[in-house]
Protein backbone atom coordinates (compact mmCIF):
# COMPACT_ATOMS: atom_id res chain seq x y z
CA UNK A 1 0.00 0.00 0.00
CA UNK A 2 1.22 3.50 -0.81
CA UNK A 3 1.80 5.58 2.25
CA UNK A 4 3.26 8.81 3.48
CA UNK A 5 5.07 9.53 6.70
CA UNK A 6 3.73 11.95 9.30
CA UNK A 7 6.51 13.21 11.60
CA UNK A 8 5.61 13.42 15.29
CA UNK A 9 8.80 13.43 17.49
CA UNK A 10 7.33 13.15 20.95
CA UNK A 11 9.04 12.00 24.15
CA UNK A 12 6.93 9.28 25.73
CA UNK A 13 8.06 10.29 29.21
CA UNK A 14 6.91 13.88 28.75
CA UNK A 15 3.75 13.41 30.75
CA UNK A 16 5.57 11.87 33.70
CA UNK A 17 8.29 14.52 33.53
CA UNK A 18 5.69 17.31 33.56
CA UNK A 19 3.86 15.77 36.52
CA UNK A 20 7.18 15.30 38.35
CA UNK A 21 8.05 18.96 37.78
CA UNK A 22 4.68 19.89 39.30
CA UNK A 23 5.38 17.72 42.33
CA UNK A 24 8.86 19.20 42.72
CA UNK A 25 7.43 22.73 42.79
CA UNK A 26 4.84 21.70 45.34
CA UNK A 27 7.46 20.04 47.60
CA UNK A 28 9.72 23.10 47.23
CA UNK A 29 6.94 25.40 48.42
CA UNK A 30 6.14 23.06 51.31
CA UNK A 31 9.82 22.77 52.32
CA UNK A 32 9.62 18.97 52.16
CA UNK A 33 12.69 16.92 51.28
CA UNK A 34 11.65 13.99 49.10
CA UNK A 35 13.72 10.84 49.06
CA UNK A 36 13.08 8.19 46.39
CA UNK A 37 14.40 4.81 47.55
CA UNK A 38 15.25 2.23 44.88
CA UNK A 39 16.51 -1.31 45.29
CA UNK A 40 16.17 -4.94 44.30
CA UNK A 41 13.69 -7.03 46.29
CA UNK A 42 15.19 -8.25 49.55
CA UNK A 43 17.86 -5.57 49.96
CA UNK A 44 16.50 -4.53 53.34
CA UNK A 45 14.79 -1.38 52.10
CA UNK A 46 11.77 -1.66 54.39
CA UNK A 47 13.87 -2.57 57.44
CA UNK A 48 16.12 0.42 56.80
CA UNK A 49 13.13 2.75 56.42
CA UNK A 50 11.50 1.38 59.58
CA UNK A 51 14.63 2.24 61.52
CA UNK A 52 15.05 5.58 59.74
CA UNK A 53 11.48 6.72 60.47
CA UNK A 54 11.77 5.65 64.10
CA UNK A 55 15.01 7.61 64.56
CA UNK A 56 13.90 10.75 62.74
CA UNK A 57 10.30 10.91 64.02
CA UNK A 58 11.20 12.47 67.40
CA UNK A 59 13.03 15.33 65.67
CA UNK A 60 11.31 15.82 62.32
CA UNK A 61 7.92 15.42 60.69
CA UNK A 62 8.53 12.36 58.51
CA UNK A 63 6.21 10.27 56.39
CA UNK A 64 6.39 7.56 53.77
CA UNK A 65 4.68 6.39 50.62
CA UNK A 66 5.26 2.73 49.91
CA UNK A 67 4.96 1.12 46.49
CA UNK A 68 4.35 -2.60 46.11
CA UNK A 69 2.68 -4.67 43.45
CA UNK A 70 0.53 -6.34 46.12
CA UNK A 71 -0.20 -6.30 49.89
CA UNK A 72 0.08 -3.45 52.38
CA UNK A 73 2.47 -5.37 54.65
CA UNK A 74 5.31 -2.89 54.19
CA UNK A 75 3.10 0.10 54.99
CA UNK A 76 1.92 -1.61 58.15
CA UNK A 77 5.51 -2.28 59.17
CA UNK A 78 6.51 1.34 58.60
CA UNK A 79 3.41 2.69 60.35
CA UNK A 80 4.64 1.15 63.62
CA UNK A 81 7.06 4.10 63.82
CA UNK A 82 4.02 6.33 64.37
CA UNK A 83 4.81 8.31 61.20
CA UNK A 84 2.07 8.76 58.58
CA UNK A 85 2.42 6.06 55.93
CA UNK A 86 0.38 5.31 52.85
CA UNK A 87 0.57 2.24 50.65
CA UNK A 88 0.43 2.53 46.87
CA UNK A 89 -0.52 -0.80 45.35
CA UNK A 90 0.69 -0.80 41.76
CA UNK A 91 -0.75 -4.19 40.65
CA UNK A 92 0.83 -4.97 37.27
CA UNK A 93 3.11 -1.94 37.27
CA UNK A 94 6.74 -2.53 38.12
CA UNK A 95 7.48 1.00 39.35
CA UNK A 96 5.96 4.13 40.82
CA UNK A 97 5.35 7.09 38.56
CA UNK A 98 4.63 10.76 39.24
CA UNK A 99 0.91 10.31 38.62
CA UNK A 100 0.71 7.63 41.33
CA UNK A 101 2.49 9.94 43.78
CA UNK A 102 0.15 12.83 42.96
CA UNK A 103 -2.90 10.62 43.50
CA UNK A 104 -1.53 9.17 46.74
CA UNK A 105 -0.99 12.68 48.12
CA UNK A 106 -4.64 13.55 47.48
CA UNK A 107 -6.67 13.04 50.61
CA UNK A 108 -3.66 11.81 52.57
CA UNK A 109 -3.92 13.45 55.93
CA UNK A 110 -0.19 13.44 56.70
CA UNK A 111 0.03 17.13 57.62
CA UNK A 112 3.11 19.16 56.69
CA UNK A 113 6.22 17.00 56.32
CA UNK A 114 9.91 17.77 56.61
CA UNK A 115 10.93 14.55 54.89
CA UNK A 116 8.85 12.30 52.66
CA UNK A 117 10.35 8.90 51.89
CA UNK A 118 9.08 7.11 48.82
CA UNK A 119 9.81 3.40 48.92
CA UNK A 120 9.73 2.37 45.28
CA UNK A 121 8.75 -1.08 44.00
CA UNK A 122 11.63 -3.54 44.46
CA UNK A 123 13.19 -3.46 40.99
CA UNK A 124 16.32 -1.75 39.69
CA UNK A 125 15.28 -1.30 36.07
CA UNK A 126 11.93 0.46 35.63
CA UNK A 127 11.92 2.76 38.69
CA UNK A 128 15.17 4.34 37.47
CA UNK A 129 13.29 5.76 34.46
CA UNK A 130 10.65 7.65 36.39
CA UNK A 131 11.22 11.00 38.03
CA UNK A 132 8.96 11.33 41.07
CA UNK A 133 9.88 14.95 41.84
CA UNK A 134 12.42 13.79 44.41
CA UNK A 135 15.40 15.74 45.74
CA UNK A 136 17.44 12.72 46.58
CA UNK A 137 17.57 9.32 44.94
CA UNK A 138 18.96 6.53 47.07
CA UNK A 139 19.82 3.09 45.86
CA UNK A 140 19.85 0.43 48.58
CA UNK A 141 22.31 -2.38 47.97
CA UNK A 142 22.90 -5.21 50.43
CA UNK A 143 26.19 -7.02 50.93
CA UNK A 144 24.55 -10.27 49.83
CA UNK A 145 24.05 -8.93 46.29
CA UNK A 146 26.56 -9.39 43.49
CA UNK A 147 29.40 -6.89 43.43
CA UNK A 148 28.79 -6.33 39.70
CA UNK A 149 25.14 -5.37 40.14
CA UNK A 150 25.83 -1.67 39.42
CA UNK A 151 27.23 -2.73 36.04
CA UNK A 152 24.12 -4.79 35.29
CA UNK A 153 21.73 -2.01 36.34
CA UNK A 154 23.79 1.08 35.54
CA UNK A 155 20.94 3.59 35.29
CA UNK A 156 19.73 3.07 38.88
CA UNK A 157 23.24 3.68 40.24
CA UNK A 158 23.99 6.42 37.72
CA UNK A 159 20.92 8.46 38.67
CA UNK A 160 21.27 8.00 42.46
CA UNK A 161 23.24 10.40 44.63
CA UNK A 162 23.66 7.95 47.50
CA UNK A 163 24.17 4.20 47.81
CA UNK A 164 23.12 2.77 51.16
CA UNK A 165 25.02 -0.49 51.63
CA UNK A 166 22.91 -2.54 54.03
CA UNK A 167 23.47 -5.65 56.15
CA UNK A 168 27.07 -4.56 56.69
CA UNK A 169 27.11 -6.64 59.92
CA UNK A 170 27.27 -9.82 57.83
CA UNK A 171 29.70 -8.51 55.18
CA UNK A 172 32.58 -10.69 56.32
CA UNK A 173 30.43 -13.77 56.78
CA UNK A 174 29.16 -13.60 53.20
CA UNK A 175 32.56 -12.67 51.76
CA UNK A 176 31.45 -9.25 50.52
CA UNK A 177 34.15 -7.78 48.27
CA UNK A 178 33.89 -4.12 49.21
CA UNK A 179 36.52 -2.87 46.79
CA UNK A 180 34.92 -4.63 43.81
CA UNK A 181 31.39 -3.50 44.70
CA UNK A 182 32.38 0.14 45.19
CA UNK A 183 34.48 0.12 42.04
CA UNK A 184 31.39 -1.06 40.11
CA UNK A 185 29.33 1.74 41.63
CA UNK A 186 31.95 4.36 40.80
CA UNK A 187 32.31 3.00 37.28
CA UNK A 188 28.78 4.19 36.61
CA UNK A 189 28.75 7.16 39.00
CA UNK A 190 32.05 8.57 40.28
CA UNK A 191 30.19 11.07 42.51
CA UNK A 192 28.06 8.52 44.35
CA UNK A 193 28.18 8.80 48.12
CA UNK A 194 28.44 5.39 49.78
CA UNK A 195 27.09 4.84 53.29
CA UNK A 196 27.63 1.49 55.00
CA UNK A 197 25.06 0.56 57.58
CA UNK A 198 23.18 -2.14 59.41
CA UNK A 199 19.59 -1.52 60.44
CA UNK A 200 19.91 -4.51 62.75
CA UNK A 201 22.96 -3.50 64.79
CA UNK A 202 22.63 0.27 64.26
CA UNK A 203 26.06 0.59 62.63
CA UNK A 204 26.22 3.65 60.38
CA UNK A 205 22.68 4.80 61.13
CA UNK A 206 23.77 8.07 62.74
CA UNK A 207 25.74 8.95 59.62
CA UNK A 208 22.77 7.91 57.50
CA UNK A 209 20.17 10.00 59.32
CA UNK A 210 22.74 12.82 59.52
CA UNK A 211 22.99 12.76 55.73
CA UNK A 212 19.20 13.07 55.36
CA UNK A 213 19.07 15.93 57.86
CA UNK A 214 21.95 17.74 56.14
CA UNK A 215 20.15 17.45 52.79
CA UNK A 216 17.00 18.87 54.36
CA UNK A 217 18.91 21.81 55.85
CA UNK A 218 20.58 22.39 52.51
CA UNK A 219 17.21 22.45 50.73
CA UNK A 220 15.71 24.88 53.22
CA UNK A 221 18.68 27.22 52.92
CA UNK A 222 18.02 27.59 49.18
CA UNK A 223 15.77 30.43 48.07
CA UNK A 224 12.40 29.07 46.96
CA UNK A 225 13.12 29.52 43.25
CA UNK A 226 16.32 27.45 43.49
CA UNK A 227 14.85 24.44 45.33
CA UNK B 1 8.44 -4.49 32.35
CA UNK B 2 6.29 -1.44 31.80
CA UNK B 3 6.04 -2.03 28.06
CA UNK B 4 2.23 -1.99 28.16
CA UNK B 5 2.14 1.48 29.70
CA UNK B 6 4.73 2.63 27.15
CA UNK B 7 2.58 1.15 24.35
CA UNK B 8 -0.45 3.01 25.71
CA UNK B 9 1.49 6.29 25.82
CA UNK B 10 2.61 5.75 22.23
CA UNK B 11 -0.96 5.05 21.21
CA UNK B 12 -2.11 8.23 22.92
CA UNK B 13 0.36 10.25 20.83
CA UNK B 14 -0.78 8.47 17.67
CA UNK B 15 -4.47 8.99 18.41
CA UNK B 16 -3.95 12.71 19.13
CA UNK B 17 -2.08 13.23 15.87
CA UNK B 18 -4.53 11.09 13.87
CA UNK B 19 -7.59 12.90 15.16
CA UNK B 20 -5.94 16.30 14.61
CA UNK B 21 -5.07 15.40 11.01
CA UNK B 22 -8.26 13.43 10.30
CA UNK B 23 -6.38 10.17 9.77
CA UNK B 24 -8.51 7.01 9.91
CA UNK B 25 -5.83 4.36 9.67
CA UNK B 26 -2.22 4.02 10.66
CA UNK B 27 -0.07 1.44 8.88
CA UNK B 28 3.12 1.67 10.89
CA UNK B 29 4.61 3.58 13.79
CA UNK B 30 8.27 4.55 14.13
CA UNK B 31 9.77 4.67 17.60
CA UNK B 32 13.26 5.21 18.97
CA UNK B 33 14.21 3.07 21.96
CA UNK B 34 17.43 3.55 23.87
CA UNK B 35 19.45 0.61 25.14
CA UNK B 36 19.14 2.05 28.67
CA UNK B 37 15.42 2.74 28.52
CA UNK B 38 14.55 -0.50 30.30
CA UNK B 39 12.28 -1.46 27.41
CA UNK B 40 12.57 -4.82 25.67
CA UNK B 41 11.68 -4.43 21.96
CA UNK B 42 9.96 -7.82 21.68
CA UNK B 43 7.82 -7.17 24.74
CA UNK B 44 6.94 -3.75 23.34
CA UNK B 45 5.84 -5.27 20.01
CA UNK B 46 3.64 -7.73 21.89
CA UNK B 47 2.16 -4.95 24.03
CA UNK B 48 1.63 -2.82 20.94
CA UNK B 49 -0.54 -5.49 19.37
CA UNK B 50 -2.66 -5.70 22.54
CA UNK B 51 -2.87 -1.95 23.04
CA UNK B 52 -3.89 -1.08 19.49
CA UNK B 53 -6.62 -3.70 18.93
CA UNK B 54 -9.77 -1.88 17.82
CA UNK B 55 -8.00 1.47 17.41
CA UNK B 56 -6.82 3.58 14.49
CA UNK B 57 -3.47 1.75 14.78
CA UNK B 58 -4.87 -1.80 14.80
CA UNK B 59 -2.61 -4.24 12.92
CA UNK B 60 0.01 -1.55 12.49
CA UNK B 61 3.68 -2.41 12.42
CA UNK B 62 5.95 -1.06 15.12
CA UNK B 63 9.27 -0.04 13.55
CA UNK B 64 11.84 0.21 16.31
CA UNK B 65 15.08 2.08 15.92
CA UNK B 66 17.49 0.90 18.62
CA UNK B 67 19.76 3.57 20.05
CA UNK B 68 22.97 2.29 21.62
CA UNK B 69 24.20 3.74 24.88
CA UNK B 70 26.62 6.62 24.46
CA UNK B 71 28.38 8.71 27.10
CA UNK B 72 30.28 11.96 26.87
CA UNK B 73 33.99 11.46 27.43
CA UNK B 74 35.37 14.79 28.63
CA UNK B 75 38.93 13.55 28.31
CA UNK B 76 38.62 12.52 24.65
CA UNK B 77 36.16 15.30 23.88
CA UNK B 78 33.99 12.73 22.08
CA UNK B 79 30.79 10.76 22.59
CA UNK B 80 31.69 7.11 23.15
CA UNK B 81 29.83 3.81 23.37
CA UNK B 82 30.90 1.92 26.51
CA UNK B 83 31.36 -1.83 26.38
CA UNK B 84 28.32 -3.86 27.49
CA UNK B 85 28.19 -4.38 31.28
CA UNK B 86 31.52 -2.59 31.61
CA UNK B 87 30.24 0.45 33.46
CA UNK B 88 30.03 3.92 31.94
CA UNK B 89 33.66 3.77 30.92
CA UNK B 90 35.22 5.23 27.79
CA UNK B 91 36.44 2.29 25.66
CA UNK B 92 39.30 4.42 24.31
CA UNK B 93 40.87 6.11 27.33
CA UNK B 94 39.28 4.23 30.25
CA UNK B 95 37.82 7.31 31.96
CA UNK B 96 34.52 6.93 33.82
CA UNK B 97 31.95 9.05 32.00
CA UNK B 98 28.77 9.50 34.02
CA UNK B 99 27.04 11.76 31.50
CA UNK B 100 24.72 9.71 29.31
CA UNK B 101 24.14 11.45 25.98
CA UNK B 102 22.17 8.74 24.16
CA UNK B 103 20.48 5.49 25.09
CA UNK B 104 17.63 6.69 27.32
CA UNK B 105 15.30 7.53 24.42
CA UNK B 106 11.65 6.58 24.47
CA UNK B 107 10.52 8.57 21.50
CA UNK B 108 7.51 8.44 19.23
CA UNK B 109 9.08 9.49 15.93
CA UNK B 110 6.53 9.23 13.11
CA UNK B 111 3.70 7.23 11.60
CA UNK B 112 2.99 5.85 8.15
CA UNK B 113 -0.52 6.52 6.87
CA UNK B 114 -2.19 5.50 3.57
CA UNK B 115 -1.90 7.93 0.63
Amino acid sequence: MKYHVVQIEQNIMRKNDALAAGLRARFAAAGTLVVNVLSSPGSGKTTLLEETLARLAPRLRVGALVGDQATDNDARRLARSGAPVRQITTAAECRLDADMIGKALQGWDAGPLDVLFIENVGNLICPAEYDLGEDLRIVVFSVTEGEDKPLKYPLAFNTAQVAAVTKIDIADAVGFDRAAAYRSMRDVNPQIEIVELSAKTGTGLDAWTGLIEERLRHKLRQPLAAR
Amino acid sequence: MHELSVALSLLEGIEETASRDGIARVLAVHVRIGAMSGIAPDALRFSWELATAGTVAADSKLRIEDVPLAVRCERCGEDREPRAAGGLVCPVCGTVCPTIVRGRELQLVAMEVPE
